[in-house]
């Protein structure tokens, strides 16, 4: 491998643990908050992409991308406000299971919603203009596309980490994952924040599926694929953390790319075994805590 | 058993037998998938329902047992039947080395370890092509010539699926079967009584992984086939959704279970393209209006029209009539 293969490989794994890290940071702080594993994430992450590809294709250039994501949050956390309030909220009280399962329910409905209002054929999404084509540095060649998502995934770490720490928001969800109970005896809306933080993990996988349409596509099954990787990054920084879902993103993306590079057929084997290596040494993973 | 639950099993193992003779071909073959998937969920409900153990790994034992069939008879042509007696051993040791590993964890963490391990397996099925044929999976696998006609073959698949209810029946209630349900009601405690909890835990989970093979053996036998897509983790959820309709509180519930899901599955797969939303739907009123699953309902309904009060405490050594609220509290603690 020579310095510029490597260096390319370099950037398609980073851009891969860019998309890891915005769907898995919703994963992360949904479980932080509400202690609920959401498989229907990935659900979410499929409509993003499928809104994406409905509008861009009539809305071009970067305006169709912002218009993309605006209008696919929105969606989403549409969608997230009911399966919470109509489901989730009355399991809090039940075991794991029921709650694993209530939101597997959902992984059925949502893949068959979407194949309702889509279809079956996978759906192309252009690159915007802008960030579409190359770019040459030093002579080597680089996709305009990895590194603007890569720029993105660091603009809303900084947003994310700003929330969680300059806001009553932010204060609060923090609050609710060491002690809901105490949260609502000083008069905190719990319930209520319960909604937004499930809304809000809901944009962020929205906002990683349109996102992830311009690069692969909009189509079936990326539901299931992305919810079983963003499981893999989570278990590995620890659920409920930030810091620990961004290292588990690029341990993963890096882990994967590389993979595909030297050994295409077990790319995803390998990181598997790199998660079991990290649960092996810490059980909880490397920033969980105990479960409480 | 009470004697209410002996007629009831009585009269389902008659409908068994002289099914058959009132149903078409391809029904036997859909009564053939449902005695396979009643083995299966069986089989998780070990780990769910009496030691409370959620694991994703289990259909890779399922589709490992399918598999010992496959690829014996594929490399080496032996008979599948080498294969049947071989798989549940095969599976329960697959099942030891990867639950050495997932007891590292526990609870959330435990169920998500065996998620990875499992599609561990599922990517040596899919991606080992020189040994597993990949993707194409192997089809068509030579039968014993007495096993050809349909209607042998279901009284033989009836035969091994009663052999195992029977055989995990029987492990359920003696007192191994009651260790684990003290496991399941309170860990701490019955670690306090000297119970080695972690290896009645593994001996629950190898126990539950070669029963799954087994299940998969029958399943290579009765559709001839085996590929990656058994060992998926998908395909570990629907023993859960299986057990959870028919209720895990009871042996009886993941047999009841795979009966409801079996023909339902095929009734709406026929009628609609849109089957997944609908089981998302009868799902989710499960899991919200029934969390007992059908056998606790049938056993409200029965309560109410005999005008009874419905059996709070458990009684003594019977599997049948759990309490179902000491599931749901057990639960609700742990997280």
């Amino acid at each position: 491998m020579d310095a510029q293969a490597f260096l390319l490989q370099l950037l398609t794994g980073l851009s891969r643990a860019a998309i890891l890290f915005i769907v898995a940071a919703g994963l992360s702080l949904v479980f932080g908050a509400l202690r609920i594993v959401n498989v229907a994430h990935g659900s979410f992450f499929m409509v993003g992409a499928f809104v994406a590809a409905t509008i861009m294709r009539s809305v071009e250039g970067l305006a169709g991308l912002l218009l993309a994501i605006v209008a696919a949050a929105a969606v989403v956390a549409a969608l997230a406000t009911f399966v919470e309030v109509a489901v989730l909220r009355r399991l809090y009280a039940s075991e794991h299971l029921l709650q694993l399962l209530g939101t597997f329910a959902f992984v059925l409905v949502f893949a068959d919603l979407v194949q309702f209002f889509w279809g079956a054929q996978p759906r192309r999404v252009v690159q915007p203009e802008p960030v579409g084509g190359s770019v040459a540095f030093g002579g080597i060649i680089f996709p305009k596309y990895s590194l603007f998502l890569i720029g993105v995934a660091l603009l809303l770490a900084l947003v994310l980490w700003a929330l969680m720490t300059r806001t009553s928001l932010g204060r609060d969800i923090r609050a609710a994952v060491s002690d809901p109970e105490m949260l609502r005896m000083v008069g905190v809306d719990v319930s209520l924040l319960f909604t937004v933080v499930f809304a809000l993990g809901g944009a962020l996988a929205a906002i990683g599926g349109v996102l992830v349409a311009p690069q692969s596509t909009a189509r079936l099954g990326m539901d299931i694929d992305i919810i079983v990787e963003s499981f893999a990054v989570v278990i590995i920084g620890g659920l409920g953390s930030l810091v620990g879902t961004a290292i588990g993103a690029l341990l993963v993306g890096l882990t994967f790319t590389f993979g595909i590079y030297f050994y295409p057929e077990a790319a995803l084997g390998i990181v598997f075994v790199v998660l079991i290596a990290v649960l092996m040494w810490r059980p909880h993973g490397l920033y969980g805590v105990p479960e409480r | 058993m009470g004697r209410s639950a002996t007629i009831l099993w009585a009269l389902a193992g008659l409908a068994a037998l002289v099914a058959p003779a009132v149903v078409d071909e391809r029904q036997v073959f859909v009564l053939m998938s449902v005695l396979v998937l009643a083995v299966f969920a069986t089989s998780f409900n070990i780990l769910l329902g009496y030691t409370g153990l959620v694991s994703f790994a289990h259909a890779a034992y399922y589709g490992i047992g399918a598999y010992t069939v496959a690829l014996l008879a594929f490399h080496f042509g032996a008979s599948p039947l080498a294969g049947l007696v071989l798989a549940p051993f095969v599976a329960a040791a697959a099942a030891f080395v990867t639950g050495l590993v997932a007891f590292r964890a526990t609870r959330l963490y435990f169920a998500l370890l065996t998620l990875a391990l499992g599609q561990l397996f599922f990517l040596i099925a899919f991606q080992w092509r020189s040994v597993t044929q990949g993707d194409d999976g192997i089809h068509g696998i030579v039968l014993p010539p007495f096993l050809d006609p349909t209607t042998t073959r279901y009284y033989f698949v009836l035969a091994l699926a009663a052999a195992a209810l029977v055989a995990m029946g029987l492990i359920m209630r003696s007192p191994f079967g009651a260790t684990l349900r003290a496991i399941r009601e309170n860990r701490d405690r019955t670690g306090f009584l000297g119970i080695k909890v972690s290896r009645y835990e593994l001996a629950s989970f190898t126990l539950g992984g070669g029963f799954a093979g087994y299940a998969g053996a029958m399943y290579a036998i009765f559709d001839r086939q085996a590929f990656p897509q058994l060992l998926e983790w998908t395909t570990s959820a629907e023993p859960i959704y299986v057990t959870l309709i028919g209720g895990l509180s009871s042996f009886a519930g993941p047999v009841v279970g795979a009966v409801v899901f079996g023909l339902l599955e095929d009734w709406i797969t026929r009628n609609t393209e849109y089957w997944r939303a609908l089981l998302g739907v009868v799902l989710l009123l499960i899991i919200l209006f029934l969390p007992g699953g059908i056998v606790e309902g049938v056993k409200r309904l029965v309560a109410l029209a005999t005008g009874r009060r419905l059996q709070k405490g458990p009684s003594a050594g019977d599997v049948e009539l759990e309490e179902p609220e000491a599931q749901v509290s057990t639960a609700g603690r742990a997280s």
